[in-house]
């Protein structure tokens, strides 16, 4: 029994993973560019909910908009200002450049927020949900099923839609996509929006349930890179399942062997994947 | 050649920069150099000692005398040495061992500080002390935990803030009490943030347990910056503990007290070993859920009108929170030092260095609860104490030792409350 | 040219006569040991363009090993470094085989994973001190045990060091080696095609550059006396090197000299300035040098000085 509440509990908080982590694939597939800033987008996203909570008194739903909306025009002004740049040029440039960004970010939430942890005062997703036995928080329930869902749907509008045809067009073979009519700097830009955005309502959907600082979004950005390469890079649906299991993995492995190892699982997992199958679960080779 | 020299002129434009920008005036006072994380993750702890810190230096540069005996409050300035003041140099180490290393150097031999305090994290501690012993500057320690900062055999580094086996040994105490008024305390669990300080103070309740002859069922460390705790809090509930020791940081201690109510388990009795759960968004974040949880603090704030109350509202009114034990610790410290340095009457080091090996603090003079402060041959507080108090409300009250209390104590502890 | 370094040299050695105190001499020695470590990872990363960001596992050893075998033997920690280069060429090869086949982001990735695990593995193995680290001995026992009280010896051995690596870097540049590795970096497949033996030369370089970051790590621990997993291990020291080196220009000989001599110095300064505030600003600040330097001048202050130089010949000539 208590095992199952185990499982239960890394797959919820693996769901979230799933939605911060399927922004980052997007980018990857279609730019084959790695953000390091990531984590810090998920962290920024649980500020913007705290400030949404604290100066207008908006629920769960005003601050998770609020969340991806502000992230979504952060994740445009980043690429239009720094991204397109140097996605051109030499490798060591766009390592710095989204390491520089990282650092500025953080700090500057640091600067504004100051270090001390922050958590939002309760909302009306406090409370425990009992089924079966298995004993759930609302908050971590609500994130995780909110997370399955968004991701679920960022996944259709990939696949389904007209727009979405055009952003992986772009990913496939940017050239034959100009040649079509479709403006490769344009569905970018909104790749980096979602992929932001994305990350902004994750962060949203974890404050509801953990306290945070500004110095989260490290460990946030290293777990989506397992994640993304675990799920294939590139690939929505592949980071939907990665994310679930590297919940999985984390709660199992902190049960098991202790909660120091959690991480070194992780991570060894993440170099064993990089070596044996880069391409990951559901990439694109 | 044009582009080599180019570069010479360069760096020499940036050495010549940060020389302008140190500048060292000299003035009618003491100059203490104060190492502490104002940046990065023990920040706030940082910014608290640093409020407290300045708090301390008005008190003896002003005089207070609503304060009672503690050392030079009622005076204006140090009095044997004709109302000299204190000046304080604050330096941020961020954490960095190598930068306290470095910035203690400067604080020495640029700011031409007479005494150093800091560092909070053991490991800025013990690069930090090193330089001052190499100089011959008196280095108080506030609050590091970690045991041989003063076991070197070091003449120049005092330590004011009891350590982690002080800590270990009140736990022990506090439990062999219990047991002799006829509660059952068969085992208990010790979960430890795995940095070195919770990993100190876990390594001293472990020997401590031993000699007092009470079983450990399981010993959890785990990671700070954890997001998610359920696993360990149902290893927990499947060893059955009698008493939970927590040895966490802020954000960590929330979560474990949220996890706990999520997943429906409550020990007999939770103790927090200070740090997280004496953090200001500790009981606002948990004050529904964690009622008798217990804290250790040598600081009290006491009864209105008593000398603690009056410098927890003037700390108040000057950072809108109350002080919190780490930096109470802190303070005191500084009065200590403060204390030794009106005692040595000069600025001399050998002079000061003297005056602090025989500093001797009664209880009454004395803003946190130790027995006194005396130091042994290694630098050491041997008076250092720690109550144990309980969240009752939204406060928490001291319950133990008995001599102390103002609260009775709740066993076993109510926990959430709906 | 020539005198450009003759001068530089003469510089570096005359610094500590010239800024006579403590404080600016344990600037200069965090200054030599940034060079230095800027310098070893440049072999891999800016000569082979193999970007790692995860150089602190060699740093981390080498600074654990000296101090190790003065916790449990007591010896003087400097017998340590031979360990540590031992220890940093058998990763080297364990994790280079398998990840220098990997391309760009993908082995920066897995450069950073690795650095992590072993960073938290550190963490929980009491043998090396767990979380709470090592220290050296706090008072040395003879000179062997190289705690010197004052900075001076320090900075003239790191600067010795610098040296060597430095002659290391320019013989490997000129030979063929070097030739190997810049068409490495120009092209992996090109550069297969015309015989080059990648795989190898991309591991031969993996294996230089650990062996000088691991002795750095090495110095690091002497000079300070102590070592903690985030200290030796942390991805600040990784990133660092790598900023360092692609501030002064990645792939050149004395890049990460020049990006060390700019920005240590501007750090202490930031710091003394803003610091005791306790704002975060110095990280604002870095971070941002970082961006605009990615963003306009990749290629460090040694590609604007190759832009420029030619306008202000011009000017010269004019004038």
């Amino acid at each position: 029994m208590l095992l199952l509440q185990v499982i239960v509990g890394g797959l919820l908080l693996g769901a979230v993973y799933a939605l911060f982590s399927s922004g980052l694939t997007l980018i990857w597939g279609m730019m084959n560019f790695i953000n390091f800033a990531h984590g810090e987008f998920v962290m920024l996203g649980m500020y913007v909910a705290l400030v949404v909570v604290t100066w207008i008194g908006g629920g769960p739903a005003a601050f998770g908009l609020g969340a991806a909306f502000a992230l979504f025009v952060l994740g445009v002004v980043v690429y239009l200002s720094l991204i397109r740049h140097v996605v051109r040029g030499p490798m060591l440039a766009q390592i710095l450049s989204t390491f520089g960004l990282a650092l500025l970010l953080r700090y500057s939430a640091f600067w504004i927020f100051s270090a001390n942890f922050v958590s939002l005062p309760q909302t009306s997703l406090s409370g425990t949900v009992n089924l079966a036995g298995i004993l759930m928080p609302v908050a971590q329930l609500v994130a995780g099923v909110v997370a399955i869902t968004l991701t679920v749907a960022l996944h259709l509008l990939l696949a389904r839609t007209a727009l979405g045809s055009r952003l992986l067009a772009v990913a496939e073979d940017r050239n034959a996509a100009m040649l079509m009519g479709i403006r490769p700097d344009r569905m970018q830009a909104l790749a980096w929006g979602l992929s932001a955005g994305a990350a902004g309502i994750a962060g949203a959907l974890m404050a509801i349930a953990y306290p945070w600082s500004p110095s989260v979004g490290e460990t946030f950005g290293l777990t989506a890179f397992v994640v993304v390469a675990l799920g294939g890079f590139g690939s929505v649906p592949g980071a939907l399942y990665a994310g679930l299991i590297i919940g999985l993995i984390q709660a199992l492995s902190a049960y098991w062997l202790g909660p120091v190892y959690k991480d070194i699982v992780v991570y060894a997992l993440f170099a064993a994947l990089l070596w044996l199958r880069p391409q990951g679960l559901l990439g694109r080779a | 050649m044009k582009r080599t020299s180019a570069l010479r002129v360069a760096a020499l434009a940036a050495c010549a920069a940060f020389l302008y920008s140190i500048a060292s005036p000299a003035a009618d006072s003491v100059k203490i150099g104060i190492l502490w994380p104002l940046t990065g993750n023990a920040a706030a702890a940082g910014q608290a000692s640093k409020a407290a810190a300045e708090l301390a230096a008005e008190i003896v540069n002003h005089a207070h005398p609503e304060l009672g005996d503690l050392p030079l409050a009622k005076t204006a300035g140090l009095p044997n040495m004709g109302g000299a003041t204190l000046e304080l140099v604050f330096v941020d180490h961020q954490g960095n061992p190598s930068l306290a290393q470095q910035l203690a150097t400067r604080l020495i031999t640029q700011d031409k500080v007479n005494v150093l305090l800091g560092a909070y994290q053991s490991s800025c501690s013990f690069t930090a002390t090193a330089v001052a012993e190499r100089y011959g500057v008196p280095f108080m320690v506030g609050e590091s935990a970690a045991l041989n900062i003063t076991g070197r055999g070091f003449r120049w580094v005092f330590r004011g803030t009891p350590i982690a086996s002080d800590y270990a040994r009140t736990y022990m105490r506090f439990f062999t009490d219990m047991r002799k008024s006829g509660t059952t305390i068969g085992s208990i669990a010790i979960v430890n943030e795995n940095t070195d300080y919770g990993t100190s103070v876990a390594d001293a309740i472990v020997a401590e347990a031993k000699k007092a002859d009470i079983s450990v069922a399981i010993r959890i460390p785990y990671s700070a910056s954890s997001s998610d705790v359920s696993a360990q809090v149902l290893q927990l509930k499947e060893k059955k503990p009698d008493v939970v020791i927590f040895i966490s940081y802020t954000a960590d201690s929330i979560l474990y007290m949220k996890t706990m109510r999520n997943l429906d388990y409550r020990p007999a009795m939770v103790i927090g070993d200070d740090t997280g759960f004496s953090d200001p968004s500790f009981i606002p974040a948990v004050a529904d859920i964690a009622q008798g949880a217990m804290n250790r603090s040598a600081w009290a704030i006491g009864k209105p009108g008593s000398t603690t109350y009056r410098i927890n509202e003037m700390y108040k009114a000057k950072t809108g929170r109350d002080l919190d034990d780490t930096s109470a610790r802190n303070m005191q410290s500084f009065f200590a030092l403060a204390d030794a340095l009106n005692r040595a009457g000069s600025t001399d080091p050998e002079k000061m260095r003297a005056a602090l090996a025989q500093t001797d603090l009664k209880p009454e003079q004395l803003m946190m609860g130790y027995q006194g402060v005396k130091f042994d041959s290694t630098g050491q507080n041997v008076l250092a104490a720690t109550y144990l108090i309980q969240l009752h409300g939204s406060r928490y009250e001291l319950v133990w030792p008995d001599r102390a209390a103002t609260a009775k104590l709740q066993w076993p502890m109510k926990g959430w409350t709906r | 040219m020539r005198y450009g370094a003759v001068t530089l040299w003469a510089a570096l050695l005359a610094y500590p006569l010239v800024l006579y105190n403590q404080f600016y001499w344990d600037i200069g020695v965090g200054l030599l040991l940034a060079a230095i470590t800027a310098s070893a990872w440049n072999i891999v990363g800016g000569y082979a363009g193999q970007v790692s960001v995860g150089h602190a596992m060699f740093f981390g050893i080498g600074a654990y090993a000296p101090l190790l075998v003065y916790h449990l033997w007591k010896l003087p920690p400097v017998a340590g470094v031979p360990l540590a280069i031992g220890l940093s060429l058998a990763l080297a090869v364990i994790i280079g085989v398998p990840t220098l086949r990997l391309k760009g982001h993908y082995f920066s990735m897995a450069t950073i994973a690795i650095a992590e695990l072993i960073r938290i593995f550190v963490g929980t193995w009491d043998l090396v001190g767990a979380a709470i680290g090592l220290q050296g001995p706090a008072v040395g026992r003879g000179w062997w045990d190289l705690t010197f009280r004052s900075e001076i010896p320090y900075y003239y051995i790191f600067l010795g060091v610098l040296a060597v690596l430095l002659s290391v870097t320019a013989v490997v540049e000129r030979g063929r080696f070097g030739y190997y590795l810049r068409a490495i970096k120009a092209g992996e497949r090109a550069a297969r095609s015309l015989g080059v033996p990648v795989q190898q030369t991309k591991l031969k370089a993996l294996m230089l550059s650990a062996a000088f970051t691991s002795v750095a790590g090495s110095l690091y621990a002497i000079k300070t006396g102590f070592i903690d997993p985030e200290s030796g291990f942390g991805i600040l020291v990784s990133v660092q090197m790598v900023i360092v080196a692609a501030l002064g220009g990645a792939g050149t000989r004395l890049g990460p000299l020049v990006g060390a001599l700019v920005l240590v110095p501007a750090q202490t300064a930031i710091n003394t300035w803003f610091g005791g505030g306790g704002t975060g600003l110095t990280y604002i600040l870095y971070g941002g040098i970082i961006l605009v330097l990615a963003r306009f001048e990749p290629g460090g202050l040694h590609e604007l000085w190759h832009r420029a130089a030619p306008l202000l010949r011009r000017r010269a000539r004019a004038a």
